[in-house]
């Protein structure tokens, strides 16, 4: 089984980069040929372009909600979205991505996908490549969870 | 005074929100676009080795990296002094049309194309990609798909990530392309000229030959009589990656031609006190108030503000259109808000023509792709982005460090008339207070067709899309609040 963990997020946009500082921490405790770990200041298609081919997607990245506490990691299929969109106004959402690719044939897009979120009230508008402090304390949190996902597959797999 | 607002904007993401106000009557007396502007970039730059700038600016917008990119380059061309050899300005140039196949195509057949492709008083559920894909049958989204993916592999060929280009240096390129690469962009560039007459075809059936698109085309609420800016080449020619900055006026005259190192001579930038974003004008015209004509300084960027703001395509078949385009619109200029849609389709045709003429060139697998650089200085760079002119300014210290930074960015260029454009669609479509999401989609209808990029390179996840109209009444009382997804 192929898996691909994508931090997505600006890292010279704060907190809105939390995303690429989990995949830079899962860089060093993760090695494993299965398992590819990435970054992507990206959304909708040119996100599904990356996901192709393997078999299971976890995507790190901040989500902007007014629900929950502000730093909260949550685990959340992509199925219990909607309509989910990258924060984009150039590109169609991820699921749109995917309904598109999938109506037209595509074989290659993965059978699951699982969003680790990291919960943040706003999303700054301010350049920066530091994370507040709330935001930093999420990212060992959503590392551990990222790893647990993985424990779990490597479980099943054997 | 009643207030509607519109918040945020259906697949105009980014938090933006539309303001309407109404009069006593219920019909519209003003609106605005407010939408969030990232900060600080002059303070965060500063003290950074300027060679870095073409890779930071490239992750300002998820949108345009590519065009961030090449202004920062270009900007440090000048700033360093040196002109990069013929070889590397046209692995630039080729580059920089892969982009605008992929750029140009997304916004046609997912963004803007939905609208009329599947109508503009079709359901939001329906006016979506997959209405297109409906409509225009599974084979076409397949090509759709197909070019698109294209256009980002040719960028990525030349520039390592398609949506992270590493090979831009002050005084050249890094990397070249070798006679492999020239084979396998050689097949797909052709392919992508059949690709954009097909989609100029494809518009012509669906839109042109429907004379209810083509009178809303050219109905009042969407037109706007401003000034038109862009690049363009030696003979008055569109161009994308080099050249002076013309500005013509209502009648396609022009008004005056400058090379971006006497930008700050010719462009001001206005603050209003409800936004961050800044509305430029033409200095020597002066600013006049959110309005159109001869004495307003506001101008237009993007596809139509080049086409306007030259004299034809460098290329023959793109200039065939450019003239029928002229000719069925009823001459120079062309001032409706709604033809950005064609005149983008026409861009997307040069693109790969003059990608196929670079992709030809000899010269374009030349070792020398770089020129040494010379002393730190102080340098400005332009392109056009997809969405319009872009301009990048920096001043370095002895040691080649940033000590000033500033961006004019494309959408800028365009917020004095898309703030217009908003308005003048809400007043021609919303009358005694009578809102229903057909018609506020008609407003939105007013702005997509700038294509604008909300300096908004975030990527959050919320659960759905969000949608919030707040109407307030005279006396600013919310009276009435339609929301989803909040």
């Amino acid at each position: 089984m192929r898996t691909i963990i994508l931090g997505v997020g600006n890292q010279i946009l704060g907190d809105d980069g939390v995303g690429i500082h989990i995949a830079n921490e899962l860089k060093k405790k993760i090695n494993n040929p299965n398992i590819t770990i990435d970054d992507a200041i990206t959304g909708g298609m040119n996100l599904l372009d990356l996901l192709l081919g393997y078999d299971k997607a976890i995507i790190v990245d901040a989500v902007k909600t007014n629900e929950g506490e502000n730093g909260e990691v949550k685990r959340i299929p992509l199925g219990a979205f909607s309509t989910m969109h990258s924060c984009n106004p150039h590109d169609v959402s991820l699921i749109e991505a995917i309904e598109m690719a999938k109506k037209m044939g595509e074989d290659r897009i993965p059978k699951e996908i699982i969003i680790i979120g990291v919960l943040m009230k706003e999303i700054p508008c301010e350049f920066g490549e530091k994370l507040s402090k709330e935001i930093a304390a999420a990212v060992p949190k959503a590392v551990d969870m990222t790893l647990k996902e993985i424990k779990k597959d490597l479980k099943i797999s054997s | 005074m009643k207030t509607i607002t519109i918040d945020p904007i259906t697949r105009l993401e980014g938090h933006g929100k539309i303001n309407i106000f109404l009069d006593g009557k219920g019909d519209v007396d003003n609106a605005y676009l407010q939408i969030p502007e990232l900060r600080g970039f002059e303070r965060f730059a500063q003290g950074r080795r300027a060679e870095d700038m073409p890779q930071i600016t490239s992750r300002i917008c998820g949108v345009c990296p590519v065009a961030h990119h090449f202004a920062a380059t270009k900007a440090l061309d000048a700033a360093f002094n040196v002109d990069p050899p013929s070889a590397a300005k046209k692995l630039r140039e080729l580059m920089y049309m892969g982009y605008y196949i992929y750029d140009h195509t997304l916004h046609f057949y997912y963004l803007g194309g939905p609208d009329f492709v599947v109508g503009p008083d079709a359901p939001p559920a329906k006016r979506n990609v997959l209405g297109v894909i409906e409509k225009a049958g599974v084979e076409i989204g397949k090509e759709v798909i197909k070019h698109r993916a294209y256009g980002q592999k040719i960028t990525a060929i030349l520039g390592g990530k398609a949506t992270h280009p590493v090979c831009g240096l002050p005084g050249g390129v890094s990397k070249g392309l070798n006679k492999e690469e020239v084979k396998e962009i050689d097949k797909m560039v052709k392919s992508c000229i059949d690709f954009a007459k097909f989609s100029l075809k494809l518009f012509d059936d669906i839109v042109l030959k429907n004379k209810t698109y083509v009178d809303l085309i050219l109905s009042d609420p969407y037109q706007l009589n401003t000034y038109n800016m862009g690049l363009v080449d030696k003979n008055n020619k569109a161009n994308f990656y080099d050249g002076k900055i013309r500005v013509t006026d209502q009648k396609g005259k022009e008004h005056v031609k400058f090379d971006v190192k006497d930008y700050y001579k010719n462009i001001v930038e206005r603050v209003e006190e409800w936004t961050y974003i800044k509305f430029p004008y033409l200095k020597n015209v002066g600013w006049n108030g959110f309005k159109d004509g001869k004495d307003s300084g506001i101008y237009r960027v993007g596809p139509l503000g080049r086409l306007n703001a030259a004299e034809g395509m460098a290329t023959p078949l793109a200039d065939k259109e450019y003239k029928r385009f002229y000719e069925t619109l009823g001459g120079k200029s062309v001032n409706s808000t709604l033809a950005f849609h064609w005149a983008r389709l026409i861009e997307l045709l040069y693109a790969t023509e003059r990608a196929q003429e670079l992709i030809n060139d000899p010269e374009i697998t030349s070792e020398k792709i770089r020129n040494p650089v010379g002393e730190p200085g102080e340098g400005m760079g332009v392109t056009e982005a997809a969405r319009g002119t872009l301009i990048h300014h920096y001043k370095l210290d002895k040691k080649g460090l940033i000590d000033k930074a500033n961006l004019i960015v494309a959408t800028t260029n365009n917020s004095g008339a898309i703030n217009m454009s908003i308005r003048n669609a809400a007043k021609g479509i919303i009358k005694k207070g009578k809102v229903n999401d057909g018609l506020l989609n008609m407003v939105e209808m007013a702005f997509r067709a700038y294509d604008p990029c909300f300096a908004c390179a975030t990527h959050t996840l919320p659960g759905g899309m969000p949608l919030e109209v707040n109407i307030y009444d005279s006396e600013k009382k919310l009276f009435k609040k339609l929301r989803q997804n909040l």
